[in-house]
C-alpha cells in the first residue's frame, strides 16, 4: 500500500513539474490563457498544497517516515499554504500570490538544501536513526525524493498564484 | 403595469451577465474537477499496476544475527575532548556473517566500522572502503570487519548482503541483532562509527561519521601497534 502510494506521489509530481513547466512557459510568454488565470491556477495550486500536505503526512505517520528537521521547514512552508491558497480560491482573491509566492520561496529554498545534502551525504553528518536528512526515504523513477517532490510543489503552487494575479 | 427606466435595464442586463458569467465559470471548475480526478485515477491505476510484489523480500528478522556479548558497554562517544572508551576493553561479540560463518569482533587487531544499508554517508563510504580493501587494506594481522546494524527492511538498499555485494565489498561482516545490540554496546548514536582495537582487544579508537580514505592507513597502523 504504501509503496503504491509512493508511486502515485511520483507520478503527481511529475504531472505538477509539467503544471509548474507550462505556467512558467505562460509567465514568461506574458500570455496568461483565461481558463488558468480564472479557473484552474488557484484550485489546481490548492490541491497540490493539500496533496502534499496530505502525501506527508500519510509517510510520516502511516508508513512511519520519520520527518528530519529540514522536512519540518517545509512542512512549517507547506501546510498553510493548504488554507491560505484554498481560501483565496473559494473567494476568487486574485492576490493571494503575495502571501504564497514568499512561502513558496521560502520552502523551495529549504528544498533545495536538503537536495544538495541528500545528493552529498557527507554535508549531513553521521546518520542518526533518529531522523538524519541524508536518509533516501522515496525515490521514484530514479530522482523523485520527498525534497525533489516539494520543490517541484512550491514551485508549481508559487508560479500558478502568480498566474492567477490581478492584470 | 411596472415600466423599468434605462439605468435600470441596464443595471437588469449587467446583473443577468454576471449571473451568466458566474454560473459559466462554476460549470467550467467542475469540468475541471472532473478531469482532474480522472487524471487522479489514471495516476493510482498506473501506479499500482507498475508497483512490483514486494511480498517475497527478505524481512528484517529473516536476515538479523544473534551475537553473543561479553564485556562491559561502552561510553558514549563525547561530541569533543577525550574519549573515555580509549584504553578501555572491547565487548566481545561473537556472531556470524550472512552466510551463518563465525566471526568475532573485539578479541584481536581490528578496523571496524558500523555500517547501515539504508544510511547515505555508509553508501558514500562503502566504495572507499572496498577500493582500500582492494589496495591491500590494513596491515598483516589486522582485520578489517563490517558490522551490519541498524537494519530496516523498510528502507532503501535493503537487503544489507547484496549493498554490500553490489559495492564490491568481499571481506568479513558481523550481522547485529534485530535491536542494533552491538551497535549500542560499543557505545555509538549513528552510523557509519569507526572502532579501531589493538590485539590485545583493547579500544584505541572511535568515531562517529565517514572518515577520508586517506586515513585508513592510520586505523590499520592503529590496530597493529596502539
Amino acid at each position: 500500500m504504501i509503496a503504491v502510494a509512493e508511486r502515485t506521489f511520483g507520478l503527481l509530481a511529475l504531472v505538477a513539474m509539467g503544471v509548474a513547466l507550462f505556467t512558467a512557459g505562460v509567465l514568461l510568454r506574458g500570455r496568461v490563457p483565461g481558463w488558468l488565470r480564472d479557473d484552474v491556477a488557484l484550485p489546481l495550486a490548492t490541491a497540490i498544497a493539500a496533496t502534499a500536505t496530505g502525501g506527508s503526512l500519510l509517510l510520516s505517520e502511516v508508513a512511519g517516515y520519520l520527518p528530519c528537521a529540514l522536512c519540518w521547514y517545509q512542512r512549517i512552508a507547506m501546510y498553510p499554504l493548504v488554507l491560505v491558497v484554498g481560501i483565496a480560491a473559494v473567494r476568487g482573491d486574485r492576490e493571494v500570490w503575495r502571501t504564497a509566492v514568499p512561502l513558496s520561496v521560502v520552502g523551495g529554498a529549504i528544498s533545495i538544501w536538503h537536495i544538495l545534502i541528500e545528493q552529498n551525504p557527507g554535508w549531513g553528518g553521521p546518520c542518526d536513526d533518529a531522523a538524519p536528512c541524508t536518509i533516501l526515504w522515496v525515490e521514484e523513477f530514479g530522482f523523485l525524493t520527498l525534497p525533489t517532490m516539494a520543490l517541484i510543489a512550491f514551485t508549481a503552487i508559487g508560479l500558478l498564484t502568480f498566474a492567477a494575479r490581478t492584470r | 403595469m411596472a415600466t423599468q427606466t434605462p439605468n435600470a435595464r441596464a443595471e437588469a442586463r449587467r446583473a443577468e451577465k454576471e449571473a451568466q458569467r458566474r454560473a459559466e465559470s462554476k460549470r467550467q471548475r467542475l469540468i475541471y474537477g472532473g478531469v482532474g480526478l480522472v487524471v487522479l485515477l489514471i495516476i493510482v491505476v498506473v501506479a499500482v499496476a507498475t508497483v512490483g510484489e514486494t511480498d517475497d523480500r527478505l524481512r528484517l528478522s529473516d536476515v538479523a544475527g544473534s551475537p553473543q556479548i561479553e564485556g562491559d558497554t561502552l561510553p558514549p562517544i563525547p561530541e569533543g575532548g577525550e574519549d573515555p572508551a580509549i584504553g578501555m576493553t572491547a565487548p566481545v561479540l561473537d556472531g556470524a556473517d550472512f552466510d551463518g560463518n563465525p566471526i568475532t569482533v573485539g578479541e584481536r587487531a581490528q578496523v571496524v566500522s558500523f555500517v547501515a544499508s539504508w544510511c547515505p554517508a555508509c553508501d558514500a563510504e562503502l566504495p572507499e572502503v572496498v577500493a582500500w580493501q582492494e589496495a591491500g587494506g590494513p596491515p598483516e594481522g589486522v582485520d578489517l570487519v563490517l558490522v551490519s546494524t541498524n537494519m530496516d527492511d523498510s528502507r532503501n538498499n535493503w537487503p544489507p548482503q547484496e549493498w554490500m555485494a553490489d559495492a564490491g565489498y568481499t571481506g568479513d561482516v558481523l550481522v547485529d541483532d534485530v535491536n542494533s545490540s552491538a551497535f549500542q554496546t560499543y557505545g555509538l548514536q549513528a552510523t557509519p562509527s569507526w572502532v579501531v582495537i589493538n590485539d590485545e582487544g583493547e579500544v584505541v579508537f572511535r568515531a562517529s561519521g565517514m572518515i577520508d580514505p586517506a586515513q585508513f592507513d592510520q586505523l590499520g597502523e592503529l590496530a597493529a601497534t596502539g
